[in-house]
Formats: structure tokens, sequence, C-alpha cells
């Protein structure tokens, strides 16, 4: 049994003679998309909230499309993710008032995945920076309260919740993350590295990863070109889509302008014998001319023939 | 039980002449196809600078010298070239024009062409020089003796070299070719070398021509020496293969139905190909030979070779 697994973090479009479509435009369409990803040795996907009701209304329920993943060769959903970018009414994570609802919403995530085997529930744990600053020690407390009685919750329901740092959220300093953990229970709590996301914000992900291994839950392995020079993580509208300054923050592995120190994660990794799984996640893969189908076997390639030589 | 290697063509990502010539553009095809489980490579040959992967001198410019061609595929995890499409319909001459294989004053240049690749192939690790043998039957209608005896005696004078660099001819019969009927492909083997020169079963070429690919293996069995794996989901029910510039009007265009695409993915819904009969046909036979997967005129390569992948991988290998 290796340590490490690979999941694929959904954001997958490709061509067809009604242009991009998404793989929940047939079931066609997800066929093809399962069996590519099997193909490249993936052995699950992690997936949105906002997806599952699109497996269900294709498959009926969400074990019926785990069985028909399985039957192509791919294990499950691994992973889903939450956010709520915008801070819109019941959603503002820095409000008290609003965590009975964003709790209550978890739940619900975690009640609709009652009969498959999901794993974690990963989540963005603020609004925008620009929508919840300033960003000071007793706003990072009320999140940590917040997020801690969702650990709470999930683990009831046999799933670990886990905290995603986009570069353009509240929590995305290292003394911001750093207080953010020592308010958080590392029973309830736990740290999801996204690679790409933390170089764009000045941190050090393999340094992140060292100090949290112990309560480190996976991974999305994706690079970046470039880093946030101009404070674009507080800009509004929109930091990730519509920067003015970086059309593309995130690639696939294996470019030679990656940024991201992959090999020395995964060294790291080796020497805190992390077991399970790893996401391979390049979204915007297509701005530029790419397409996720390439950009996904260019990602795991690297993975296969470059970091599983140092460890899998 | 001997073994057979699958390999993966890389004709989905030339639709164009002048397109797909950076190095990081092959890089990403051959790590794409590498990561969907195949290690080797089929490659098309083609002359001039536009062909980086098609000719010696072009590689040796690009990459410093075979080796240094060789070195970059491994660095793409691609163990091997299996084999060269070899086309002299295509710009191979040295006045850049088509050359034909039914004109026997063209047959030096087409022998000396194929020699550089016959001699280039056991390096790369391959050892098949796939040959488009014959005219197009629009351009010359049923084989005549004269013309299967021309093209005999060019793939004979190909087949004798190739010997000498343990490399075989494989005769590629696509859907427009003139040798269209088992009764042709019967005359051709029979005028032609078995020591050295073969026949390539396609399976979609020769179902689009109204052929049985299973039927043809069983009767050629002893003869076939490279199958090429690609499915498709019509046949040529209206003879247009066979009518005037069907390179263009059928292959390309479509017909008159406007077929959009041909040759399709392995396993698609509704593929016409039984690749798991063959399969079980050239195990029972013995072949040992390359089985090269082929997705030309996929929109989109990548995706076809993972699920070709998918395919090789999930179907064919728990029945090899």
């Amino acid at each position: 049994m290796p340590n490490l697994r690979w999941s694929y973090m959904d954001h997958w479009r490709e061509p067809s003679p009604r242009g991009l479509v998404t793989q929940y435009a047939s079931v066609r369409s997800m066929d093809r998309f399962i069996k590519q990803l099997v193909a490249l040795g993936f052995a699950g996907i992690d997936t949105f909230f906002f997806s599952l009701p699109q497996f269900e209304a294709m498959f009926g329920s969400l074990p019926n499309f785990e069985n028909f993943m399985r039957e192509r060769g791919m294990d499950k959903i691994v992973n889903v993710f939450f956010a709520k970018p915008n801070a819109t009414p019941g959603f503002a994570f820095h409000e008290r008032s609003d965590h009975d609802n964003i709790v209550a919403a978890c739940e619900r995530i975690l009640e609709r995945c009652r009969d498959i085997s999901v794993e974690g529930l990963i989540v963005m744990p603020t609004n925008t920076y620009w929508q919840m600053e300033p960003v000071t020690d007793d706003r990072i407390g009320v999140i940590a309260d917040l997020w801690n009685r969702v650990g709470e919750m999930t683990r009831r329901h046999g799933a670990k919740t886990s905290i995603h740092h986009e570069f353009w959220c509240g929590i995305r300093t290292l003394e911001q993350i750093e207080r953010f953990y020592e308010l958080t229970d590392p029973e309830l709590v736990y740290f999801f590295c996204d690679t790409a996301q933390h170089v764009i914000a000045h941190v050090d992900p393999v340094a992140l990863y060292e100090k949290y291994h112990a309560r480190c839950s996976g991974f999305h392995f994706k690079d970046t070109h470039d880093v946030d020079t101009t404070e674009d993580f507080r800009r509004p509208p929109d930091a990730e889509l519509l920067s003015p300054t970086v059309e593309r923050w995130f690639w696939e592995m294996g470019t030679p302008e990656g940024l991201v120190d992959f090999p020395a994660l995964m060294r790291a990794m080796k020497k805190h014998e992390y077991k399970g799984w790893v996401a391979l996640e390049h979204d915007k893969a297509d701005i530029g001319g790419s397409n996720y189908a390439e950009a996904t076997a260019v990602g795991k390639w690297y993975a296969d023939n470059v970091l599983s030589k140092i460890y899998a | 039980m001997p073994s057979i290697k699958f390999s993966y063509a890389l004709n989905s990502w030339r639709p164009t002449y002048d397109s797909f010539v950076r190095r990081e553009q092959h890089a990403r095809a051959l790590k794409t196809i590498s990561v969907s489980g195949f290690r080797s490579v089929e490659l098309s040959c083609g002359a001039g600078r536009w062909e980086p992967l098609g000719n010696r001198e072009m590689m040796e410019t690009n990459h410093g010298s075979i080796d240094g061609f060789v070195d970059f595929l491994r660095s793409c995890a691609i163990d091997a070239v299996s084999s060269y499409f070899f086309d002299p319909g295509v710009f191979l001459s040295s006045a850049g024009v088509p050359l034909a294989v039914a004109n026997p004053a063209d047959r030096a240049e087409i022998v000396e062409r194929a020699r550089e690749y016959l001699i280039m192939l056991p390096l790369l690790g391959g050892d098949r020089l796939v040959v488009k043998p014959a005219p197009a039957y629009w351009r010359s209608g049923e084989p005549s003796q004269p013309l299967l005896r021309n093209i005999a005696e060019l793939w004979n004078q190909v087949g004798e070299i190739a010997a000498q660099q343990r490399v075989k001819v494989a005769m590629h019969l696509d859907c427009l070719c003139a040798i269209r009927s088992e009764a042709a492909i019967d005359r051709l083997l029979d005028a032609t070398n078995p020591q050295s020169v073969g026949l390539a079963i396609d399976t979609a070429e020769l179902t689009l021509a109204g052929l049985d690919p299973v039927a043809v293996y069983d009767r050629f069995a002893e003869r076939v020496n490279h199958v090429q794996f690609k499915d498709v989901l019509l046949r040529d029910d209206l003879g247009e293969a066979t009518q005037s510039n069907a390179e263009l009007n059928f292959l390309s265009g479509g017909g008159s139905r406007e077929v959009a695409r041909w040759f399709w993915e392995l396993g698609t819904p509704g593929g016409l190909v039984d690749f798991p009969a063959l399969l079980s046909r050239l195990q029972a036979r013995g072949y040992d030979g390359w089985i090269v997967v082929e997705s030309d005129q996929s929109p989109y390569p990548a995706t076809s070779a993972m699920l070709n992948g998918w395919y090789v991988n999930r179907v064919l290998a728990p029945r090899r």
C-alpha cells in the first residue's frame, strides 16, 4: 500500500461542440472525465459542495455516483470543498451572529454525504480579505470559534474539518495563520496545505507544513508563477479571478517558471511519514490556451516521474 | 507467451504543417502519452524545419544528435520510438514535391529517403517502418498487375535495406488505398518478400474501407507485422472514399455527410471495431510486435491519449 494516494481537485472543463463544458454536462462527459483521471492513476476526486446536487441529479444519488466511479476504477469522493467568498447575508464568517447559519450549512453537506465515504470538509475560512478587514486578533478569534464548532460537528459525522488558506482570504499571513491555529483545537480543526496559495501570500508552504505537520490533513499540489507584490489580495472585487496584475495565478506542477518547491515538500512529508491523500489542482488551467486534460496529465507526470522518487 | 508492446502515435498533435513544432510542446505531449500508460511513440516522417520530429537533420539540429533526442525522450519518460510512418506522398523529396510510389522514376529517391529512417530507427529503439504502399484508389483504379509489380519491387528494395538494420517494413492500407479488398491484399503480399515486408492492420482504416480487420488478420496473420488501434463509427457506405480527391473531400471534408471526425478513441460508444476480439486473435497467433494506438483527427489529443490509456489498461490489459 503506498503512503500517498492521488486525488484530483475538480476544476475540469472540456471542449465540446457547444463550447467549453464541465463534466456535469452529461453522463457521457462524466464517463470521459473519470476514465481520463483513472488512466493517469488518480484514485479519488475532491469536489465542491455545490457539485453534490449535480451528482445526485445525474445519477439519482451520491452512492450511485460512487458506484459509477468504482466501475471505472476510481474509489471515491475524498473531500468536499466549502467556501462563501462573498459575505452574503448569513455568511459573514467574522460575525458571530451568522455562525449558527454557517454551522448548519456545513452540517447539511455532511448529511448529504452520509451514504458515501467522504473523509473531509475543506473550507475557505473567511470571506474575501477586503470584506473582512481589518483582520484583528479578535476577528481571528471569532473565526477560530466558528471552525471549532464546525470541526466538532464534522467529527460526529466521521469527517475532518480542514482549513485552506486562500491568498485572498482573511487568514493568509504567517502571523494570522499561527494565531488561528493557536486558537483552534488540533483535534477538531486541521491544516490543509495549498502550495500555490501560500507562495503567492509570501508564506513558505514547506515551513508551514513542518510546523503543522501533525495536524495536516492533506494538500492541494498546485504551482504559481507569481507572488502578490501589489496587495492584490485585498483588491475588490475578486483577487483570484479579476486581478489587473496577474491573469493566471495557478499552474500545474512541472512548468519551468513554477515557484513552489515540491521536492522540498515531499522530503518534509517523507520525514514526517505523511500517509494519505494528495490532491493535484490547477484551477484556471485553460487561461492562455492550455487545457485541463493536458495540464492534468503533465501535472500527474511530474508527480509520478519526479516526486515519487522522493516519496510515494 | 509473446509479449505485445503498446505504443502511441503522435500524429493527433499535428493538425497542420507548422504547428506543434516547439520542444516544450513536444515535451507536454510526450509526458501526456507517458503518464497515460504508453512508453513508446510512433512518429511521422517529414521534411524540413517544420517537422522537428520527422527527419534526422532537424532532430540533430534541435537536440544536438540522435543520442540527444533519445535523452529528450527519456527525460519525458518515453523509452523508444517504436516506428516511423513513411508516406512518400508528403513533402519528403529533395525537390519538395510529393513522390509517387507507382512511378518507377521516383523509386530511387523513395528508397534513399526510407534509408534515413531505417538507419535511425534502431538508434531510437524501434523496428518498424510503416509505409503507405500504394496510391489512392481514385488515382489508380483497381490495381493492375504492372502497378502491383512496381510497388512490390519498391517495397522489396526498401525491405532489403530494412533487413540489414533489423527493421521490418509494414504496409499500411488506409481507407483510400487502391488495395482495398482481401484479394488485392493477397496479390500484394504474394509479390513482396515475406522476410522483410509485411502487412499493417489499421483497425479503423480497414473498417472504414469496408473490410473486417479481424477477418483480414485471420487470413493474413503470418504476414502481419504491425497493428494500429483506433476506432471508427461509420463505414464508407456511400463509396466516397474512392472518388476524386478523396483525401480532401472524404477524409478531411467528411464526404457528403460532412462527417466531422472519422476516427475515435478506443471504447467510444458506437465504435465498430471489436478490439478484444482482435487482441485475442493476435495473442492466439503469437503476435509479438507493436500495437500503436492512434487518434488522428482528434480535436483534443491529450483527452484522446488519456481515454485510450484507460481502455488499454482497464479493458484490454486484463485480457493480456
